[in-house]
């Protein structure tokens, strides 16, 4: 049993429905709204009260994409949703007003065309003017968002040389990381005066990286491997990169990563959840001391979708609610926990 | 296929009879669980034999013969440890372009046989094949395994040497 450690993960409610391993899930950051995506290609939307916490089933998408939906995103507004899918098209959703409840069917309202291959990840900017997504054709693409569901390609970056796992945007800057199965991570930026580009690359593991995920301030990354290894990396410059920590722990390779602002004090960097295919979730509080970054584990739970991989951890972005994590396994199922002081 | 990589291997005489119970390769039959739930949790222990029964019949892509009989697979080749499960197996030639469509078959038939609790690592014998981490990163990797088996023309030839009672 996990006594010694401060945390604990409990249980709030168990999504199940889908028919396929459950491959991601995204959380609305303006409405209590949570999106799931399978190996059966539909999502399912989940609607809850903030204080009660009581998921029930809003919609389900088939969707139409004719191969599994491996990532799905919301725009910074809450309003547009897109799907990732291994039938290498982006799709853009949106729900029909059709009355004041807003209750309107959800409609795809484009699709975006041009990876060759399997769309791995799928990420808007910060301020939602800018979509990326990655596949296994090895290319990054930057896409402008205009108004009617209209996008402009503004870039491909051919910069990887194997699949691309992970897009993900600085939560401020218009910079853009990505993590790959050649085991770097590549830093793309816009060019006033040209093209989107790639300004720096970390030979970042000793194999796949498979997800990213920025410090809520923007001045760290981590970064998630096949090597089982979880690494800190201190932004020291414009476009450079150090590596402060490396976390252990993980048997197996490392999926996903959610580092969000947790409950922690001031001086607190965030909480880092991390998980993968040991169906391990940890839960760790960073904390930046001098030139270093130092991890206290805050929890630690095994067979958290029984003897399943899991594929994903994402933090609840509500004001409140930064201690409720959601997980998505191979099981099927979607997980909400609550990060609580153990013995409460 | 365009291109025989090895046009003429070496044959290798099977055991007539594996050493365990041949005629279920459904680890998950019914007999012995019974309908009492207490009972689920009761692990069998799974042994090297019965997952080297799992993949000898397996036919190898380019000839006609099975797995077993080629020398790709042997059973000193898997290790089981509590979950996990590390098969090995041994491409003909070192420049075999069919080994990762051979690990993709041992990986589907041990998907659709073992219980979902075991963890499966599947790699080319160490020094026995020129681009022995590129045919492993992608057996194992979890999302081109899954990406593959949406592909129907892959999972046509994978079926195709998961065909049963040929001989």
């Amino acid at each position: 049993m996990q006594v010694d450690l401060p945390y604990e993960l409990k249980l709030i409610a168990t999504l199940s429905g889908h028919e396929d391993r459950a491959w991601h899930l995204a959380w609305n950051p303006t409405k209590p709204l949570l999106a799931s995506c399978s190996g059966d290609r539909s999502v399912r939307l989940y609607s809850y009260s903030p204080s009660a916490l009581d998921f029930r089933l809003a919609a389900s998408i088939p969707t139409g994409h004719t191969k599994s939906v491996r990532a799905v995103a919301w725009a910074p507004s809450g309003k547009t949703l897109v799907t990732a899918s291994f039938d290498a098209n982006i799709g853009v959703w949106e729900r029909e007003e059709d009355d004041e409840d807003g209750a309107g069917e959800w409609e795809c309202l484009t699709l975006l065309e041009g990876h060759e291959t399997e769309c791995k990840s799928v990420a808007y900017s910060s301020t939602g003017t800018l979509l990326a997504s990655c596949s296994r054709d090895k290319s990054v693409w930057v896409w402008e968002v205009q108004p009617d569901a209209d996008f402009e390609c503004l870039g491909v970056m051919m910069e990887h040389t194997q699949d691309v796992k992970c897009v993900a945007w600085h939560p401020t800057e218009e910079l853009l990381a990505s993590a790959s199965y050649d085991d770097t991570i590549r830093f793309y930026i816009d060019d006033p005066s040209d093209d989107w580009y790639c300004a720096a690359t970390i030979q970042a593991h000793e194999s796949t990286v498979w997800s990213l995920a920025w410090s809520p301030d923007g001045r760290f990354l981590a970064s998630a491997s096949d090597d089982k290894t979880v690494k800190i990396w201190k932004r020291t410059g414009q476009f450079q990169f150090k590596e402060v920590l490396v976390l252990t722990g993980h048997e197996r390779a490392v999926f996903s990563l959610a580092w969000g602002k947790g409950k922690g004090g001031a001086r607190s960097l965030g909480w880092l959840a991390s998980t993968g295919s040991d169906g391990i979730i940890f839960v760790r509080e960073l904390q930046e001391a001098e030139d270093t970054v130092t991890e206290r584990l805050l929890t630690k739970v095994h067979d958290a979708h029984g003897v399943h991989d899991i594929n994903t951890v994402a933090w609840c972005p509500t004001t409140g609610l930064e201690d409720i994590l959601g997980s998505a396994g191979d099981d099927g199922n979607c997980k909400i926990w609550r990060i609580e002081p153990t013995g409460v | 296929m365009s291109e025989i990589y090895n046009p003429n291997p070496v044959i290798f005489s099977t055991n007539k009879q594996s050493k365990s119970n041949i005629h279920s390769i459904w680890l998950q039959d019914d007999e012995g669980y019974g309908s009492d739930t207490y009972f689920d949790d009761i692990v069998e222990p799974i042994d090297q034999n019965e997952i080297f029964d799992l993949i000898r019949t397996i036919y190898d892509p380019e000839h006609p013969n099975t797995l077993e009989e080629l020398n790709v697979v042997s059973a000193p080749q898997i290790k089981i440890s509590g979950n996990h499960l590390h098969v090995e197996f041994t491409p003909t030639v070192p420049h075999c372009g069919m080994s990762t469509l051979i690990g993709l078959s041992i990986r589907v038939r041990l998907m659709r046989s073992l219980p979902d609790r075991f963890k499966v690592d599947i790699v080319v014998k160490p020094g026995s094949h020129q681009s022995e981490l590129a045919v492993n990163k992608q057996l194992n990797d979890k999302e081109r395994v899954a990406a593959a088996l949406e592909n129907p023309a892959l999972v046509k030839t994978i079926e195709a040497t998961l065909q049963q009672g040929v001989v």
